[in-house]
Formats: structure tokens, sequence, C-alpha cells
């Protein structure tokens, strides 16, 4: 009797243990859901805003592709599997009108063809402003929760590269600059940063393979005349000072010649 | 204790081999001695061979020995201008190792050389196997032992086979003195570079060497200072060589660089006789280091007992 | 029973919890993306605003071989292999590292930067003596205690293939550099000392220029899609050790001057780098190997300067 009590509780206990898993589990899953819920309607919201466009503001995939996979002819960047929070603040930072009081941009005029090195000054603090033709007027019409959306919605698209040929020389060129920089300018490499298959690193460090070599070599040159002055520390900026014609070129085909793979979140 | 019968022959025959071998070293150290002491004595107011008989006649062939240009060959720092530093003690320490190997790494030297013993005038003289040559072609890769090796695994080997002995470590302060010296001989040499008179001569053979010929260019060239029995001069009043030995017990062993007759004679062409450098040919030099490569050295200490007593030996 | 009713207990506080942390309104920006230059000064002089660097003229450092001249021999082998580890020190020696560190974290661009201790620069100065050593050291001993305080871990041995590779790789990219002598851009920058530095001031600097990248906690930045750091950690128990040079405020500001922020080296002033670097060697980093536990705990880290 005493053996058969025993094993009773022990039964017990166990089925107890059962239902408190199930319970916790649930509750979990439950838990996961209403986030998820609320992260696929800003999605969904962005999908809609993406393909049919709002108003006067037109569809992004009239140039960004289908699939937000950019434009190589047309330098149009991809999208699809970016970092959510950078989408967001680089479209903040398109709409935004004028840089904030108390802060000096100095005009650049510089030859950037011939020299390897040529700046000898650098601003300190970036005013935070990015500016483009096609773009600008664009994000000045969307709201706070249609940036969010979008950028939710983009960047939870996968993404497949597709590399692009280019010269032999050229993509040596490309690399030995993307791998190893410049070391007796000064000039770090790019993976110092844009990690080590240019795949981009949260939302400070945007990815450089899968982009049209188009679109890199003109970011490049608004770096330089400061059209685009948005990055932390201006980090960027010093870079894009350094860069001759050529280098531009070369690293931007080289990017354009990696594979990559990103899977949506 | 009880030894079997064949166990008591055994000993008898060592102890009467021991002792035949006994005598025999005793008597060769003799003859040795013996030698030194029937060097002709000049008196002090005859006048010397060369000069009562003069030469009335100019040689039929005249060899054309190569001019040194000033700047033609790298001119390494000298000792003196060293300042008083930590460096400059490993630099001095360096180089007492190099030119007295006998005396400051005394118990990682098998035999009766030096470094400078071929690294001629302190490892400075080019084409003798300069320091300064060497040491900014390191880590090279070499054939003998097949891999990249670093200065001081080529200097452990030199140890190993030239010196006839074992190898300090590689943290040893021997070997980290030797380094500091080379480093500094080269002072100023781009990495990399391959000097004009790195290593030694090259050689173009002609015709398969003779020892025949050989013993007698010995003869003519060699003997009077590394001696007939090719053993070496020692001095008297001290320990060590005056004039290092070609062969036998003190001399480098089978698995040296010196042991193959091409680096022997590039060495011997571009060197010898000391201070006359490039007076033998080709082919003579050559057949000089057969002559010497047939005499008998320490075994190869990368092969054992039987490949060294059965197998010919490879480096001819 | 009763560790049931308490495990209960637990998972709902699990559940709690992680509802909390997960649920995110649609509508609000996380602060740092919507507004990242809050901290924009207002009232900037053009002298604060633009920082003078020194402008480098071609030749003026010198150049390393490039990396598509390894010759194809065993030699180029070698040479592979030792950059190889140099860059990836964490796969190619991992039983020799200790930390989460690669030799390129300190010698920038695969050895190659000027004040970033080149390796063009340091290998024709060797066997050199050293302050650390009190002795002459050769290239293959500093590469051990390279492994044994910046790696914070055991060193290879003289005769290990590492060290052999690495010596090769040294070699290969001070082809043509002058044997023991003093290049440009050898070591780490020289910097004045204008008063005592004050790690109050460092920790303010720290987070408006370095923690964009190395993190707030100076734990560094791991990677989400493979192993690794991004960025470097600057302490903790995956950064260098006390005994390492970067542990000695004085090193560390010569590094930071010359190369940090990556990309704008010599943009923080002399002041500036020694008050980061101050405040940089007061947090928490493994012992130094030298010492026992005793002096690890009780007795203050080296490198105050």
């Amino acid at each position: 009797m005493k053996i058969q009590k025993h094993e009773t509780e022990k039964q017990l206990i166990k089925m107890l243990g059962l239902v408190i898993l199930g319970v916790s589990v649930l509750t979990l899953t439950g838990c996961g859901k209403k986030s998820d819920e609320s992260h696929d309607a800003a999605i969904a919201a962005g999908k809609m805003l993406a393909e049919k466009g709002r108003g006067s503001i037109p569809a992004c995939v009239a140039c960004h592709g289908a699939n937000g996979e950019g434009l190589d002819a047309a330098g149009y960047p991809r999208l699809a599997g970016l970092n959510t929070a950078y989408i967001d603040k680089q479209l903040q930072d398109l709409a935004r009108e004028l840089p904030p009081p108390g802060v000096l941009i100095e005009k650049v005029s510089k030859d950037y063809s011939k020299t390897p090195r040529i700046y000898s000054d650098l601003t300190v603090f970036s005013p935070s402003v990015r500016h483009d033709a096609v773009m600008s007027p664009i994000a000045k019409q969307l709201s706070t929760t249609d940036i969010h959306n979008l950028a939710a919605y983009y960047g939870s698209l996968s993404f497949q590269a597709k590399p692009v040929a280019a010269d032999y020389e050229v993509l040596e060129r490309g690399q030995d600059l993307a791998l190893r920089g410049k070391p007796e300018y000064g000039l770090p490499a790019c993976v110092s940063c844009h990690a080590p298959d240019g795949e981009g690193f949260g939302a400070g460090f945007p990815p450089l393979a899968g982009q049209p070599a188009a679109y890199i070599v003109s970011q490049i040159n608004k770096w330089q005349t400061g059209d685009r002055d948005n990055d932390n520390l201006s980090l960027m900026r010093a870079v894009a000072d350094q860069l001759t014609d050529a280098d531009k070129l070369n690293v931007a085909a080289y990017y354009a010649n990696r594979s990559l793979t990103v899977k949506g979140k | 204790m009880s030894l079997s019968r064949t166990h008591k022959y055994l000993l008898a025959a060592g102890a009467v081999f021991g002792i035949a071998f006994g005598t025999w070293v005793i008597a060769d150290t003799d003859t040795d001695a013996d030698g030194i002491d029937d060097l002709p004595t000049l008196d002090s107011i005859q006048p010397r061979v060369s000069s009562q008989q003069p030469k009335l006649t100019l040689p039929n062939e005249l060899t054309v020995v190569p001019v040194v240009k000033p700047g033609e060959y790298f001119v390494p720092p000298r000792l003196a201008d060293l300042p008083d530093s930590k460096y400059a003690q490993e630099v001095r320490y360096g180089r007492n190792l190099f030119v007295n190997t006998q005396q400051y790494a005394k118990r990682y030297v098998g035999n009766g050389l030096n470094c400078s013993s071929c690294h001629l005038q302190e490892g400075r003289k080019p084409h003798a196997a300069p320091l300064w040559a060497a040491y900014p072609m390191y880590p090279m890769y070499t054939e003998k032992s097949r891999q990249v090796i670093t200065f001081q695994e080529r200097m452990q080997s030199c140890f190993r086979f030239s010196l006839n002995g074992m190898a300090p470590t590689l943290d040893s302060r021997e070997i980290q003195a030797l380094t500091v010296y080379a480093q500094w001989l080269s002072t100023g040499i781009p990495m990399g570079t391959i000097m004009a008179g790195r290593g030694f001569a090259r050689i173009d053979k002609s015709d398969d060497p003779s020892p025949f010929h050989g013993a007698d260019l010995y003869k003519n060239y060699c003997a009077s200072c590394h001696g007939a029995d090719l053993m070496g001069k020692k001095f008297t009043d001290r320990d060590g060589y005056m004039f290092p030995p070609l062969a036998g017990p003190d001399s480098y062993n089978k698995g040296a660089g010196m042991q193959k007759v091409k680096t022997c004679a590039s060495f011997v062409k571009a060197n010898m006789p000391l201070g006359k450098p490039y007076t033998l040919n080709d082919d003579e030099s050559l057949e000089v280091c057969v002559h010497i490569f047939l005499q008998d050295r320490p075994w190869d200490p990368r092969k054992g007992i039987f490949m060294s007593l059965f197998m010919p030996v490879t480096e001819g | 029973m009763k560790r049931l009713i308490y495990i209960v207990f637990l998972l709902f506080g699990q559940a709690t919890a992680s509802y909390a942390d997960t649920e995110l309104p649609i509508t609000v920006v996380r602060p740092t993306t919507y507004d990242a230059y809050a901290n924009i000064p207002v009232g900037l002089t053009h002298e604060k605003a633009i920082r003078q660097v020194p402008a480098i003229n071609p030749g003026e450092y010198f150049v390393p071989p490039a990396v598509g001249d390894i010759p194809t021999s065993k030699y180029g082998d070698m040479v592979k292999l030792g950059r190889n580890i140099f860059i990836d020190t964490q796969h190619y020696a991992k039983r020799y590292v200790g930390n989460g560190l690669n030799c390129s974290n300190c010698h920038l661009q695969e050895g190659r930067k000027p004040y970033a201790s080149p390796m063009w620069a340091a290998y024709p100065m060797y066997p050199m003596f050293r302050n650390k050593s009190r002795d002459v050291q050769t290239f293959e001993g500093r590469v051990q205690d390279c492994f044994r305080f910046s790696m914070n871990g055991i060193a290879p041995t003289l005769d290990s293939p590492e060290i052999k590779a690495l010596t090769a790789y040294a070699h290969w990219l001070s082809l043509g550099a002058p044997i023991n002598k003093e290049l440009p851009g050898r070591g780490f920058a020289r910097l004045a000392k204008p008063r005592d530095p004050t790690p109050v001031n460092g920790e303010k600097l720290y987070k408006e220029e370095c923690a964009t990248c190395h993190g707030l906690d100076g734990k560094g930045q791991k990677f989400t899609n493979r192993d690794g750091y991004m960025f470097p950690p600057l302490w903790g128990g995956d950064s260098f050790n006390h005994g390492a040079g970067m542990s000695s405020v004085k090193d560390c500001a010569q590094f930071s001057k010359a190369n940090m922020p990556l990309g704008k080296g010599w943009t923080l002033t002399d002041m500036e780098a020694w008050d980061i670097c101050t405040y940089i060697w007061l947090q928490d980093r493994p012992w130094d190997p030298r010492f026992g536990w005793f002096f690890n705990i009780f007795a203050p880290p080296t490198g105050g300067n």
C-alpha cells in the first residue's frame, strides 16, 4: 500500500509539473505573439505604403525595386535587409530642412581626382543632414509612423545579392582598399567598420555589399561635397575626404561584386 | 657476480681494443707535436729562401684577380662606434661569441672551429658568407631543412653541423647575442635585399675534378697553413687552433655545408689562400675540395651508425 | 510540493518580465535613432568645430609590399599563414589566445598603419633593449610577450609554427625597410602632457567619442552573424590584461591620439587622449600574469604614469 501511495504521489507531481510547463509555455508564446502582432502590423502598413504609395507620395517599389533590391543602372539603393534603425534615421535626415543652429558647415571645394590625400581639417560634429534631389521632397511628406513602418517593412525583407562582374584589376585594387585601406595616408579599411564581408554592422554602419556601384560612388561624392553629412562623429566624412575618384570606382566595383545573403527579421 | 664465459671474452676484447686505441691516439698526437718541431728553423742572419733566390722569370700564366672598387660592397658599422648601452653590451658579447666560439660557447661546440673560421673577418668579409648579407634574408626557405627557418634556427644548424656540437636553445643567451650581432652588422641594409658579396663566389665546373691533382694543389697552396695532414695548426702557447683543421675529429662534420664540394670550392675560390683570393680557378678549387672531401671527419649527426659507416657520403 | 509552488512563482515572474521586454509601441521610435545628435553643442567657434590634422604627403611613410605580391613559394606560404594569424588570431592561434582580440586590433590595417606600431618599423629594430624585460629581446620574444599580455594567453614556443609564421610575415612586411634605423611612423605618436589627466573628463569624452563603437560598457560589440568581435573590447574579461602595453595610460594615449576614432586620427587633443585613457585604465580587466593574486588585488595596477 505504502509503495502504491508513493507512486500515485509521484504521478501527481509529474502531472502537475506538466501542467505548469504547458501553462508557462502558452504564456510565453502569447507574449511573443503580442509583440509580433505590433511588428507585423507595422510591416503590413509599410508594405502598403511601399507598394501603392499614398496621395502625392510615390510608391517606393517604383525606384527601389519590387523587393527593395534597388536598381543597379540608376544607382537607386537597395533597401531590403537593411538595419531598421538605419533606414529610420536616413529618412529622418532626408526630411530635415536645415542644420540645427550653432553649427558651422564648411563648404569644401577640393580636387578629389588628383592627390591621394588633400584634407587638412575635419568637422568634429556633423549637422545630421542628408540631401537628395529626388528623395528629400518625398521624405518630407512622410510622417514618423510612416517612416517607422517603412523601416520595419524593408528590414523584414530578405535579400540575395547578384554579383556584378568587373575588371580583375579594378576588383583587386578595390579589395586592397576595402581590406587594408591606405595605411600610409591614415585611411582606414572599409571592413574595419562595415564588417568583414561588407554586410554592415548595427544601426551606425550600413552594408556596402549588395549596393549598386553607382549608389556607393554617388554617396561618397555627396560626403565630399557636403550634401550628405549625417554620420556619428563625422567618421565617414573624414574617410570620404581622402578617397580619389579612382578609389571610389574601385571600391564600389568591389562591393558590387561581392555575394551576400541577408535574412530579413 | 658471475659472468658467463662469453661476457668475459667480450670484456677482455674490449680492454685490448681500448689499450690499442689509446696507444694509437697517443701516437697520433705525438706525431702532431713532432710535425711542429720539424718545421725548418731559420737562422736570424740567413736571408729567407725567397729573397735569396729571386724568380728571374715571370710565370707563364698570369692570374687575373678582380679588383674591388670602393663602395662595391657594404661596409658594416665599426665596433668602436657603439655607444655604451645594454644593446651594445649584447653586440660585443655576440662578437666575442663569434670570433672566439671556443671560449664563449664552449659547451655547445664539439670541435676546434670558431664561427669566424668560415665567416672571415668577424663575419664582415664579402663572399665569405658575411652576416650582414645573411640576416636581412631570414626567415628563408632552405633546402636542407625543407622548411622556412628563422635566422636563429639557421645558427642552430651551424652549431649542429659546422661546429659539430649541440645547438643552444632558441631562447639561450648565445643565440640571442649572435642575432643581435648580426642585426647590428646589417644596420642600414634594406630588409630582404640580396647584397653584393652574399654567400660565396660562383663556381662553373668545366671538367670533373680529380682528387689526385687536388692533393698536389693542396700541398702547394694549403698545406703551409692547414698542415700536410689537413689537421690544422694548434697554438703552441695556448689552447685552440691558429689555423683551423680541415679534416679529422676537430673539424666540421659530414652534415656541414663545407662538406659539399661545391660550397667548399666557392668558398675557397673567393677566400683562399688567405689574402690571395681568386688565384685558384674554378676547377682547381673544386679539385682541392674533392681532396678535402675524401678525408675522415665526424659523422653526420642526422644519420645513425649504419648509414654513417656503410653508405657513401652524399654531398659529393 | 513547496518546491513546485516556488517554481510556479518563478515561471510566472519570468513570463511577466519577458512580456514587459518584448512589447514596443508602434509609433514611438527609440530616442537614439530619432535624434542621434541631441548633443550638438550650440555656439561653437570655428576653432572648436574644425580641428586641424596634419596632412600627409605622398612618400612620407614607408609603404610595405602589397598582399598580391606575396611570392608563391614555401616562404610565401609562411607569410600567408602569418598574415592569417595576424588578422584572425582568434581562429588561427586559438589555443594561445585568452581573450577576444586579434593582433590587428592594435596593429591596425594588418600591421601596416604608421603610428599604430606597424610591423615594418618594428621588425628591423629587433633585437632591441626593452625596459619591460630589462634585457635585449629578439622579435620572436617580443611576439611571445604580446601573446602573454595583450592577448592574455599562453605564449607559443619560439620554434612553434605560429611564431615562425608571424616572424616571416613581419619580415615580408618590412622588405626594403633599413635595418636598425628608426622609420617615421614607428610605434605610437609622441604626446605632450600639459596637466595631470582626469578620469572624470575622460568618462565624458569616452561616451562622446568612443562609445559608438566600443560600447558604453567598454566591452566592445560582438558580431550578430558570426563569432568574435566587430569592435574590440577595451576592458572586461575579453580584453588585454593589466600587464599589457595598452594598459599603460601613456601607450594607450599615444595610440588613441594617432588612430582613434578610427579614420579620424589626430583629432583628439593630447590632453583628451590622456583623459580618456586614464578612464580606460581604471576599469576592470584580467590580472597581470607576472604577479600573484595578492599583488593583483592589493597593489595598484602598473602603467598609471
